[in-house]
């Protein structure tokens, strides 16, 4: 008989944890790399800048690590960054004071997210089906409200939650990112919501007789992918000032990319938010890096496709191995 | 060469025309040598197709039939008939080339063959017809009667429809059936989808057909009307061997029946020489091994009360009171409704109708988290799917089903859910490592991981779905006494299992369910093992029936 020693998840947690390892590596020999071939690109100041573009796709990126985790998939989030941000900007200028047409973007956020979940949970339907007809509906009902026109008239207090920086080079939006995904570990980590998520994803009829409400577990986690889509949109549309229906347009793409990076099984049941954080990295400063040095987007988007590949191939291995 | 059959059995080879008992079943004496069935022995080409001599296989260190001689003659219809687990289903794969045998061999024609995959089974003449169908529902009857194997090309090279379809008449209209062979098999009735796999056979000139209880999904007239067809692949010299848990069944169609009990054949004979008595004796009928002796106890107020509980299709009108304190046996056959009754009591599939009441309170339970709010739990029957998260840690699997028992201010505590499986693994000494995958234990671990889960959700009354399938003997005894001392601290506990030794030694009283009815209380200890064999076969004895 063998004694319970560290964390229940045990050979699991060493297995995600070896390829976390693997994935820092990656990152730093990847940072390394692109500050030797692209002179003028490894600054601190160039570093913590491009934090600001990708802290809005982060923030989707915790969101869908959960979803995924439970063996789901949301497409819908890049619409629904761009109809919180329509609703925020067009309920303003009807009048609404801005900070109560926050609150009305939050929870259309939050509702839109609830609504694909009550779908995926009491009708049965595959999420994939599901959040595509969203994405539709969405970014549809964005072009709606906005009737395809910009707005901008955004006051100066609001612009500074994306583009204040403390003490001149740190963005204001990284310590909340920073918070926000120790936030999110914890709760996957070390609350009974985790381990229902983990569970959810591995064997959703062993969660049925465990005794667990299967559908408000699922109503809860794309709520959550809803709310932080809504903060998410708050954020890109104080940086760039601007509501309007195209905003994260396939946005989707590079979110799921960097969580299915970070090591997360699109069949469910495993991954990690500092695998998603580190998937997130990875892409985000290989485009930064490469569009730095010149190199065309569609180069990019190559390359980034190639370590998708990459990635997903490790993943799979590692899965087998662990038997 | 003059053909001598040979039985097969232990006996050595004697003439079919003797072949009978051996001596020491415990049948009635009066069934000694006699003549065998006629159409047996005396039909145009009797000899032997297929012969098993002393295949055995086992899993995971289990021998799930052992020692077995079995011979199918040219046009004789030879049922298995048997217990849950008695090995009847592991032999027909084994016949079928689905497993390979660890011991003895197969002899097709005389000639000993090893079978790597159904495949080379079906190509020295031995067909299945399992109890899942395995068509394609969406191809239309006449394209599943070619899948695997060659289809005619017209002098064009694509494939000539007309000729398949042609064939494909010709084989219904030696049935007898009437079938569009153009319709998908997804249309048309089981029976009628049966109809297909016996097809499917013949196209391939199958001389051994194997099936799988074949009539659990028939009514008696379908039934009625397979065993006509069945008949007439005899006449062409077909042999059939077939499972089945109906034992009107066996008399009225069978030649030969072979019994299994504990992976072991206990007799093979003519079905004529036999009655419902002596088979569910030899079914049943060893001397009651008690596996484990149970303590004298004296059950307490009623804990669980249910009341006219029907769900369509799965049971009906069921009503029974469980004590605290007490173990309630449910016995019966797969498919006979249990795991649907505890599964609607648990609220996983509500019931259609009918109340249950606990501690005298009548409760509405609508999904499993209500039911466990009211004390009830459940032990599922299939433990791989619906019990445990194999890639998770066994730790972690016990505190799944009750997260808010391990968590402090909100968060899970490491250390409470140390402490919980140290109890547990102590408690019903679980082998193995506990930081590994749950995956990785064996069965009888899996099984004491999965109870740890059910009694860390501090249940009242306890439903226990098989909870010895796939455990091995050790484990098994365990697992016998921490259901005693459950009983003993006042939990009121209902245990479903197919195994009739299992209910009749634990049990202080026995349902059985027989097409979702519920027949009994059966009181204990004395239970007489016939009378319980009886009612789960369906077969009534005269005032024994607790309904009317």
């Amino acid at each position: 008989m063998t004694a319970i020693s560290g964390t229940a998840i045990g050979k699991r947690a060493a297995a995600a944890s070896s390829r976390t390892m693997l994935l820092a590596a990656f990152f730093v020999v990847e940072v390394a790399a692109l500050g030797i071939f692209v002179p003028g690109w490894l600054t601190v100041d160039g570093l913590l800048d491009t934090s600001r573009i990708f802290i809005e796709s982060g923030l989707l990126a915790l969101g869908m690590t959960f979803v995924i985790i439970t063996g789901g998939i949301d497409l819908s989030v890049a619409s629904l960054l761009a109809l919180v941000s329509v609703v925020i900007g067009f309920s303003h200028q009807a009048g609404l004071p801005l900070p109560v047409a926050m609150v009305l973007g939050i929870g259309t956020g939050v509702g839109c997210g609830l609504l694909n979940g009550a779908i995926v949970a009491y009708l049965g339907l595959h999420p994939l089906v599901v959040t595509l007809a969203t994405m539709a509906l969405f970014r549809g009902g964005a072009y709606v409200i906005s009737n395809a026109a910009a707005y901008s008239e955004y006051p100066a207090w609001f612009t500074t939650i994306g583009g204040f920086y403390i003490g001149e080079v740190l963005p204001a939006q990284l310590p909340v990112f920073a918070v926000l995904c120790v936030l999110a570990w914890m709760i996957l980590e070390k609350t009974p919501f985790g381990r229902r998520v983990y569970g959810l994803g591995e064997n959703e009829q062993a969660v049925r007789f465990s005794g667990i409400n299967v559908a408000h577990l699922k109503l809860k986690v794309y709520g959550l992918m809803g709310l932080l889509a809504a903060l998410a949109s708050i954020i890109e549309t104080s940086r760039i000032s601007t509501s309007r229906a195209n905003m994260a347009l396939g946005l989707e793409l590079p979110v799921i990319a960097a969580v299915v990076l970070g090591g997360t099984k699109v069949t469910g049941g495993s991954g990690t938010i500092a695998g998603t954080l580190l998937g997130l990295l990875i892409l985000s400063y290989l485009q930064d890096g490469l569009q730095f040095a010149g190199i065309s987007s569609d180069w990019g988007l190559f390359i980034t496709g190639a370590l998708l590949v990459l990635g997903v191939l490790v993943n799979e291995n590692a899965g087998r191995n662990r038997g | 060469m003059g053909q001598v059959l040979t039985s097969g059995s232990i006996d050595g080879p004697r003439p079919v025309t003797s072949e009978s008992t051996r001596p020491d079943q415990g049948l009635e004496p009066t069934l000694g040598a006699v003549p065998v069935h006629p159409s047996a022995a005396a039909g145009q080409d009797s000899r032997v197709l297929c012969h098993m001599r002393g295949v055995g296989k086992r899993f995971s260190g289990v021998w799930a039939c052992r020692g077995i001689d079995l011979t199918v003659l040219a046009g004789e219809v030879h049922a298995v008939i048997g217990e849950n687990g008695a090995g009847k289903s592991t032999l027909m794969k084994l016949l079928h080339g689905v497993h390979a045998p660890e011991e003895g061999t197969i002899e097709i024609d005389g000639r000993a063959l090893t079978f790597g995959s159904p495949r080379d089974a079906e190509a020295a003449g031995v067909a299945m017809i399992p109890q899942e169908l395995d068509l394609f529902p969406d191809l239309s009857v006449c394209e599943n009667l070619y899948v695997g194997r060659q289809r005619p090309r017209t002098r064009f090279g694509v494939f000539d429809w007309a000729a398949m379809r042609r064939e494909a008449r010709a084989v219904f209209a030696k049935l007898g059936i009437e079938i569009d062979v153009r319709a998908p098999v997804r249309s048309l009735s089981s029976a009628s989808a049966q109809m297909v796999e016996i097809a499917r056979a013949l196209i391939r000139d199958a001389r051994v057909v194997l099936m799988d209880e074949p009539t659990a999904a028939l009514s008696q007239q379908e039934a009625d009307r397979l065993f006509a067809i069945v008949r007439d692949l005899c006449a062409r010299g077909v042999g059939v061997v077939y499972i089945t848990h109906r034992l009107e069944e066996v008399f009225e169609n069978a030649d030969r029946v072979t019994v299994m009990r504990d992976g072991a054949r206990v007799h093979t004979g003519p079905s004529r020489d036999l009655t419902t008595h002596s088979l569910v004796q030899m079914m049943v009928g060893r001397p009651l091994q008690k596996f484990f002796h149970r303590t004298a106890r004296s059950p307490g107020a009623v804990a669980l009360k249910v009341e006219g509980l029907t769900r369509r299709g799965a049971f009906e009108d069921v009503s029974f009171e469980l004590r605290k304190g007490e173990i309630i046996g449910l016995a019966g056959l797969i498919g006979a409704g249990r795991s649907e009754l505890a599964q609607a009591i648990f609220g996983i599939a509500a019931a259609d109708s009918g109340t249950i009441a606990v501690d005298g309170r009548p409760v509405s339970i609508k999904n499993a988290a209500t039911a466990l709010g009211h004390g009830i739990a459940y032990l599922p029957e299939e433990r791989r799917s619906q019990g445990l998260h194999l890639n998770f840690s066994s730790p972690w699997n016990i505190g799944f089903g009750n997260l808010g028992g391990l968590t402090r201010f909100g968060w899970v505590s490491p250390a409470q859910e140390r402490r919980t499986a140290n109890q547990y693994q102590s408690m019903f000494s679980i082998r193995g490592d506990m930081n590994k995958p749950v995956g990785g234990l064996s069965g009888g671990n899996q099984q004491k991981v999965l109870l740890s889960k059910l009694l860390f959700q501090k249940p009242d009354i306890i439903m226990l779905d098989e909870p010895t399938r796939g455990v091995d003997v050790g484990a098994r005894a365990e697992i016998y006494r921490i259901i005693d001392e459950l009983a003993n601290a006042g939990k009121a506990i209902l245990m479903i299992s197919s195994e009739l030794n299992e209910v009749l030694s634990m049990a202080d009283r026995i349902l059985v369910m027989y097409r979702g009815r519920l027949n009994g209380p059966y009181e204990g200890p004395d239970f007489s093992a016939q009378e319980i064999g009886f009612a789960t076969a369906g077969v009534r004895v005269d005032g024994t029936e607790a309904r009317p």
